[in-house]
């Protein structure tokens, strides 16, 4: 609980019905989608800038941590309150302010979900495209704070690919706005970048101007499976290398495929050894071209089966199959470890055996899910943490993971952050120099270290 | 036991924008995976019995929304039941939801309370009608109690109109039998149009859905038994019901919680295996309605999905064509017509500030379509769109058999 000064304080600006404290409260805010948890001791729910702003100054004179969180949905521990404090939750802070796609932006507040992005674009024929997991109820402030991928991010880039600019408040309160309307912008450093994926340690973002894009006239996709885990992962390697560029690649193994099918009886392959889901889009004709050389390509690897979706039905079933993955996993063992280690493409039959490699020395169980045409693998290990010695090896398993990933040129996230998860791994992908470096810029900008304290910098 | 049930629970967070609760309040304690957590929490010792407590997991509709849309598949029906029981167990109950179960648990007493709240309806002055609520639907738009129960006013066994082609079982609940007559009335017209032999067992009582919202589970289970002992020997093609909330309990419920009690469930499950939606059933069996084929003005319809029959039937997309089937309608979907109303059960007695918020989105957005009726396939929906309408507003909320029913060729 915080100090009754300190709470009084709060209570002045945000009313005491925006404020919790009480313990069945607070044990709702503990947690994310990540394993970590850890309660703080009160939930803050702005509405404006200048009602964060003015948290944020309060919280700063008594040096009480803050923390931001939008929907929860983060898979690395990010908006846990490790050192306690506020957790500054934006789920009501979440109007559409503009929508404009004739200049091709909408501009939303953080607590606004990607869902609802999408929805209030697609009668102007417009989509925003990062495109997480977790879109249905993540919010704009998450994903820019995790700088979060999907899918579709082999065509298209990130989330910092897509934020034209910004408001940021900073933990002295001060009011920072960067970026504009404007698709060209090269006015100043390129702040968005820095606080893109900061994971809210270095401001909290309150407004957000994001890029948008027209929807492709086409969209098509197929569905192909083989017999051979490793001809799955070369046919990845063989389109992408041949300059064909896919919106998405998905990379299912047999035991992702069974999973899912437990559950969800959509009628995939069990027997498969490995699948893609490959969807394209654009110009029709363009469309129908690189399909005839997606089918030509994966059917030289190998393909058993080739089933393109004849129906926005099909479509959706298939990417059904693929959004489930993650829940389906969660379901085989009482807890589920997934990371998102990423290499170049050209290294993914490489990543893939050795994740199969690793986890078999272990005895552990693995799925293998990857957005493959990007790299992003998604192992995922379902073991149960209260069997301490299993768990002593699902964690020897993913540092060796981590491990292989940077002896292959990759790096420890493609998309979910660092949050609590990897942060001890940082030294694997980066020198002491550049971490001192990211310290020095959290320095200067936070120098109480009470935003989202305890975290990877 | 309930530890490792609960454990499975990967904190996803996809249930948050499924729950209509959730999207209204913006809260994660108004969320599934909140209320899993503080189950477990409860479980593990690691925080207390409350009335907060109480509060944060009784404020659900029990809509199933969650559920549905669970990758995991986990079943937050159970575990929310099983806490209720506890949380009353613990915290006690409010005495109007305590009265509710006193009276749903016997047959006698539901018909008791039926005559004494008929009795009242004609002594109640104007003035207070007017100027109280009952949660958030004023007293004088609740809907006037039947005449006569429908059990009592229908035979036990109907012939049908024409050549039969089939026997079924028609569970009423206890919406239709003391408050929508004309539910039951227009079931039976249909059916008996279509060829079906109808079999109405006496014995039948409330299926007990609100008792195990409110953790009765020991005086849901009386009823059950007389449920199933009620319909267990008969042969029949299927087992009807015109409420998707009675259907569940039927289909899913009873089973279940009759292998809990480590009782055979091979007659549960014969039922359980025949019970359907009567929508669905008629639209099985389309090709045997004939319709009067003078009506030549189109009647305007919009429909509001039940939860139940969304979640647990996924029969609101067969209701929707079936309403777009009808020649004599002309459908206009709201853009929200399968999100909740906030009737759920008693949530709207209990949470009336959430429940109203939700009612009248549905209403505005209904209103817009500019539909003569409302079409509901569930009592509580209706008596919740119904009961929070202005007598201005124009738009007449009725089950869909109500709609079929008129329209039939008299044979």
């Amino acid at each position: 609980m915080l100090d009754n000064q300190v709470k009084n304080e709060l209570i002045q600006i945000i009313g005491k019905d925006r404020y919790l404290d009480r313990p069945e409260e607070l044990a709702c805010y503990a947690y994310d989608a990540f394993l970590v948890e850890s309660e703080p001791e009160a939930v803050i729910f702005p509405e404006t800038t200048k009602e964060v702003s003015d948290i944020l100054k309060t919280a700063s004179k008594f040096k009480i941590p803050v923390t931001g969180r939008g929907a929860g949905t983060s898979v690395c521990g990010a908006p846990v309150p490790i050192k306690h404090g506020i957790v500054l939750c934006f789920s009501k802070m979440d109007k559409i302010i503009e929508v404009n796609t004739r200049d091709r932006y909408i501009i939303v507040q953080p607590g606004v979900v990607n869902a609802d992005v999408q929805k209030a674009l697609a009668p102007f024929k417009f989509f925003y495209p990062p495109d997480p997991a977790s879109m249905s109820t993540s919010t704009i402030g998450g994903n820019i704070a995790q700088n979060a991928g999907g899918p579709r991010c082999l065509k298209y880039g990130v989330t910092i690919d897509y934020v034209l600019g910004m408001e940021v408040v900073l933990a002295s309160g001060d009011i920072i706005r960067f970026g504009s309307k404007n698709v060209k912008d090269v006015t100043g450093y390129k702040l968005s970048s820095l606080f893109c994926g900061s994971e809210g340690t270095l401001g909290i973002i309150t407004e957000a101007i994001l890029k948008v894009l027209p929807m492709p006239e086409t969209v098509k996709t197929l569905m192909v499976t083989f017999d051979d885990l490793d001809n799955t992962a070369k046919a990845v390697t063989d389109i992408i290398g041949s300059g064909i560029i896919p919106v998405a690649m998905e990379l299912m193994d047999n035991l992702t495929l069974n999973a899912i099918e437990d559950v969800a009886n959509l009628g995939l392959d069990r027997n498969a050894a490995g699948s893609l889901i490959i969807e394209i889009d654009g110009v029709k004709e363009a469309c129908e071209k690189e399909m005839k050389q997606i089918i030509d390509k994966v059917r030289k690897n190998g393909a058993i089966h080739v089933q393109e979706a004849t129906s926005d039905l099909e479509r959706e079933k298939l990417w059904t199959a693929r959004r489930s993955a993650y829940g389906v996993f969660a379901k085989l063992a009482p807890d589920i470890i997934s990371e998102d280690v990423t290499v170049p493409v050209s290294k993914v039959p490489l990543m893939i055996r050795k994740i199969i490699e690793i986890t078999d020395k272990y005895g552990l169980k693995v799925g293998v899910l990857a957005h493959a045409g990007d790299g992003n693998m998604h192992p995922m290990i379902p073991a149960d943490r209260a069997n301490k010695e299993e768990w002593k090896k699902v964690e020897t398993a993913f540092s060796e993971i981590f491990q292989a990933a940077a002896e292959l040129d990759g790096t420890l996230s493609g998309e979910h952050g660092i949050g609590l998860a990897k942060s001890a791994y940082l030294p694997l992908v980066m020198n002491k120099n550049t971490i001192e470096f990211m310290k020095k810029i959290k320095q200067a900008i936070d120098p109480d270290s009470i935003l989202n304290p305890g975290k990877f910098v | 036991m309930t530890k490792e049930m609960l454990q499975n629970c990967g904190k996803c967070g996809l249930c948050l924008n499924a729950c209509p609760v959730y999207k209204l309040l913006k809260e994660e304690q108004a969320s599934p995976r909140a209320k899993l957590q503080l189950i477990k929490a409860y479980d593990n010792n690691t925080l207390a019995s409350s009335a907060l407590l109480k509060e944060i997991v009784s404020k659900c509709l029990m809509c199933g929304s969650c559920t549905a849309n669970c990758p995991s598949g986990i079943d937050h029906y159970s575990k929310f039941m099983e806490m209720r029981k506890k949380m009353v167990e613990d915290q006690g109950e409010t005495p109007a939801i305590k009265s509710l179960i006193y009276l749903l648990a016997r047959e006698y007493r539901i018909k008791f309370g039926a005559n004494l709240a008929r009795a009242g309806q004609k002594i109640l002055p104007d003035s207070f009608a007017e100027n109280y609520k009952l949660g958030n639907i004023p007293l004088n738009n609740f809907p006037t109690l039947n005449t006569t129960p429908f059990r009592k006013a229908s035979d036990t066994i109907i012939l049908p109109d024409k050549k039969q082609v089939g026997t079924v079982l028609y569970f009423t609940g206890c919406a239709t039998n003391y408050l929508y007559d004309d539910t039951g009335f227009a079931t039976i017209g249909i059916l008996k149009h279509m060829g079906y032999k109808i079999i109405i067992p006496e014995d039948q009582t409330c299926c007990s859905i609100p008792l195990l919202f409110h953790g009765a589970a020991d005086k849901a289970f009386k009823n059950i038994t007389t449920n199933i002992n009620a319909f267990k020997n008969h042969d029949v093609d299927a087992v009807l019901v015109d409420c998707s909330t009675c259907g569940e309990a039927l289909k899913n419920e009873y089973p279940r919680l009759i292998e809990n009690q480590g009782q055979n469930p091979f007659d549960t499950k014969k039922i359980a295996s025949k019970v359907m939606d009567i929508l669905s059933f008629i639209d099985q069996h389309f090709d045997r309605l004939e319709f009067d084929s003078t009506l030549v003005e189109k009647l305007s319809v919009t429909y509001h999905a039940p939860c139940h029959t969304k979640n647990n039937f996924g029969a609101h997309i067969i209701a929707e064509n079936l309403i777009k089937k009808l020649p004599f309608l002309t459908y206009k979907r709201t853009p929200d017509f399968d999100e909740c109303c906030g009737g759920g059960g008693t949530f709207f007695y209990e949470y009336p500030d959430v429940s109203k918020k939700m009612v009248d989105k549905k209403i505005e957005n209904a209103k817009a379509v500019r539909a003569t009726y409302w079409l509901t396939d569930c009592p509580v929906c209706r008596m919740n769109l119904a009961g929070n309408l202005n007598n201005n507003d124009n738009l007449q909320v009725l089950h869909p058999v109500t709609i079929i029913h008129s329209a039939l060729k008299q044979i």
